[in-house]
């Protein structure tokens, strides 16, 4: 590009049309006058842009995380996403190995791609001139980095600034009861969000879809916060069953991988897509979310029969998904109520059973049938139910806890976690000890913790509950929205302490001993902690919980199906979609990928697909 | 177990060849490879794996101490191997030892196995503190490292089972 000519003398004052000039005779001879002139030649240099000009993109590729979001907000289409093979790809942690290609025969140079831009990697230079032949003219198409177009530093034009900035970066605050109203009941905590936060909530959302990769089961998280912000709540519902039928309960106590996904929470708050699928499930009236996910149910019977193990969110999404398809379903569940690990190892203070209940009449309205109290193995065999259906899922959940195993842990007042809170769901008799030691620094070990904290409250009028984690607080398990919560309740945690045993005198069990944790894991990550016994403490109690880790009751199977399938690691070996190396049995849920409720609502849709197909080949007919 | 391992204690005492010390050590290792081997069909298959690997750690074991026992440069690979002492860091001296039983579960095996481990390092490290400089500490330093490093192994896998589905 040629600098503009300035100098007076090329002006053109004659108004007249130069072509219409004929010229003298004598002209030949006047141009002769040019040869003894020294050529007057442009420099092709570009004058120094503005400081904020809108020049060339530059992207730094370390924090640029491909979330597209300047792709969608480019009105032009000058934005495509490129695959650069070389960088991380992460979808859990919300890292696509995308980057933006900008084509200059489309940009308009707005800059809303950097105004826009979650991790604020964008910015355009203050170059401005690029040439090409046109057998170059793809050079025009460019996939930005931080060196500029043509690897010389033109210095930053505009960037992201407070008042660009197009993003929100807090999140609307959750009113919840404060500590000392809610410490001695199990009333929910949290209120939920009101209409106008939901949908200032929902306006923060730049619709990017890095949650729906971190999300187990891929929720359509950016479509049904659009259509909260747009204010269809039964669209946002639609939405949510498309991948989701255990909603009420995702909505409050999902571990949600999707926040820490979500790319909003770069360089500030991610969106609370959490309590805000909550508030959409809540808001739309229970018979109209079950007709809404009625929509697309099969208006036929296949005549197929599948027995389901166990009524959690893996067996139950199983049996939504396959009850869609026109199969009869039949879940068989041990206890006295469906729900799962959900319901008999949460407190209701984080999740309303009455909540849960309705995602369950949701999928019992569609036609699955429930038998409680009916234990496999007992009630009815394993070689019954392959006899009398189809196919078989196995979605159990770990309902036994695993102990210590110290010197003294055989003591009847050394108890498991998920024992106890079981018997608070029940609402069987239970006196609390009046002071009670907690071994876990998992959600399990909080949600027992808490829950008997609310028990001494409300018979003794105090607090008296200690946790003990063997991880450093960098380390723990639990939600760190649990761990806080605890310790504004009364209940203190003792982080790297290590059990040693638990201290029994005359029969009576008196607390626990414990060593410092010097260091927990090794060089390869592997658990591996290392003690110092000098540093010892005894905490006091009159019970000790183990709240450490559980595990599946697999003896329901019998001998002859323990034999007949594979196991890896003491787990059954299943493939990628739950089916099990015997031909008509299938495993999901906690059972075979340890606790999640979200894992295990993809896992039960993954297992129905697989049972659907494997129907399928076998009849020879595609139902 | 306990008296197998005083006895043991003494009859390594009262060696004094490097192949003679190594002959009793090859021996605790068959018996326990034995042992597990001989518990592989008793328990349930779900956590036969478990039983497996303990076999199969302990046949590495005795493979390597019988090549060791075999070589002319025995002394020479002994100081070799002892260079990098692997630290005991205390994690299971707190559990029990439980009897095993007919059929015991995957917490109980690994248990005894750290148990046994255990015992044998303390053994080893004893005999080698009650021994003068020279090839036979160096074989008993040796003989506990390698103890100590099985031992930790099995702590990581004790963690892995019984202590990660707390969440």
């Amino acid at each position: 590009m040629a600098k503009p000519i300035q100098d007076s003398k090329f002006k053109i004052h004659n108004s007249s049309i130069a072509h219409e000039e004929h010229g003298s005779i004598l002209s030949p001879l006047k141009a002769l006058q040019f040869f003894a002139r020294k050529p007057v030649t442009v420099p092709l240099e570009p004058r120094p842009a503005a400081a904020n000009y809108r020049g060339f993109h530059l992207n730094d590729h370390e924090k640029c995380i491909g979330c597209s979001s300047c792709q969608k907000v480019c009105d032009n289409a000058a934005i495509t996403m490129v695959k650069v093979p070389h960088l991380p790809e992460d979808p859990v942690k919300g890292i696509r190995n995308l980057r933006p290609a900008i084509d200059y025969g489309r940009c308009c140079w707005c800059a809303l791609c950097v105004d826009i831009c979650p991790t604020g990697s964008i910015s355009l230079s203050r170059e401005y001139v690029h040439t090409c032949t046109q057998e170059e003219i793809d050079s025009y198409f460019i996939l930005p980095k931080e060196i500029g177009i043509h690897g010389v530093d033109f210095g930053l034009g505009w960037t992201k600034t407070d008042d660009s900035d197009l993003l929100d970066l807090e999140r609307q605050p959750m009113a919840e009861t404060a500590p000392k109203d809610r410490v001695d009941n199990f009333d929910e905590i949290v209120a939920g969000y009101t209409d106008q936060q939901a949908v200032f909530e929902a306006s923060r959302c730049v619709q990017c879809g890095m949650c729906n990769d971190a999300c187990p089961t891929h929720m359509d998280a950016p479509e049904y916060i659009r259509a909260i912000w747009q204010g269809d709540l039964e669209e946002a519902v639609r939405q949510i069953y498309h991948t989701n039928p255990f909603s009420h309960v995702c909505g409050r106590v999902c571990t949600h991988r999707c926040e820490d996904a979500c790319s909003i929470g770069r360089r500030g708050e991610p969106i609370s897509i959490r309590w805000l699928k909550r508030y959409a499930m809540d808001s739309v009236d229970h018979e109209r979310i079950k007709a809404i996910a009625a929509e697309g149910k099969v208006d036929y019977l296949s005549g197929h029969r599948i027995a389901i193990i166990g009524a959690g969110p893996a067996g139950l999404t199983a049996a939504y998904d396959l009850v869609r398809r026109g199969h009869e379903v039949t879940v068989f569940e041990a206890r006295s109520h469906a729900g799962g690990m959900p319901r008999y190892g949460i407190p209701e203070y984080r999740l309303p059973y009455d909540m849960m209940d309705r995602d369950i009449d949701v999928i019992t309205s569609l036609g699955v049938k429930i038998q409680i109290n009916t234990q496999v193995g007992v009630d009815i065999s394993m070689e019954q139910l392959h006899g009398e259906f189809d196919a078989v899922v196995l979605a159990i959940g770990l309902h036994l806890g695993r102990s210590t195993r110290i010197p003294g842990s055989d003591h009847k007042q050394v108890r498991k976690a998920v024992d106890l809170l079981r018997m608070i769901t029940d609402g069987k008799k239970f006196t609390p000890p009046k002071q009670a030691v907690v071994i876990g620094g998992g959600n399990v070990a909080m949600d027992i913790a808490r829950s008997l904290a609310r028990l001494q409250m409300q018979k003794f009028g105090d607090v008296k509950v200690t946790v003990t984690a063997l991880e450093d607080k960098a380390h723990f398990l639990a939600d760190p929205v649990e761990a806080k919560e605890c310790s504004e309740e009364g209940i203190e945690i003792f982080d790297a302490r290590g059990p040693q045993e638990c201290i029994v005198e005359r029969g009576k069990l008196k607390g626990l001993r414990t060593w410092k944790v010097r260091s927990i894991f090794d060089e390869q990550g592997r658990f591996s902690p290392s003690y110092d016994e000098r540093d010892e403490q005894v905490h006091a109690g009159d019970m000790v919980i183990e709240a450490i880790g559980q595990m599946s009751d697999v003896s329901l199977l019998g001998d002859e199906l323990t034999e007949a399938l594979e196991w890896q690691r003491g787990r059954i070996q299943v493939d990628e979609s739950g089916h099990s190396s015997v031909d008509w049995f299938w495993a999901a849920g906690d059972c075979v990928n340890g606790p999640d409720v979200v894992h295990a609502v993809a896992d039960g849709h993954r297992v129905a697909a697989s049972i659907e197909r494997w129907l399928s080949m076998k009849t020879g007919v595609t139902v | 177990m306990t008296d197998d391992h005083t006895s043991g204690f003494e009859k390594l005492q009262s060696k004094k060849s490097l192949a003679d010390i190594l002959e009793v050590a090859i021996e605790f290792e068959r018996t326990a490879r034995d042992f597990y081997s001989g518990l592989i069909p008793k328990v349930s298959k779900q956590i036969r794996y478990l039983v497996e690997e303990l076999t199969d750690e302990e046949q590495r074991h005795f493979d390597l101490f019988s090549e060791l026992k075999s070589r002319s440069d025995i002394e020479q690979q002994i100081q070799v191997m002892i260079d990098t002492p692997a630290s005991d860091q205390r994690f299971s001296d707190a559990i029990h030892l439980p009897d095993l039983g007919g059929s015991p579960d995957d917490q109980s095996v690994l248990q005894y196995a750290l148990g046994r481990e255990h015992a044998a390092m303390e053994q080893y490290h004893a005999l080698a503190q009650s021994t003068p400089d020279g090839p036979v500490k160096s074989l008993f330093i040796f003989l506990a490292n390698e103890e100590t490093l099985h031992k930790n192994q099995l702590e990581k896998l004790y963690y892995e089972l019984i202590h990660s589905g707390g969440v």
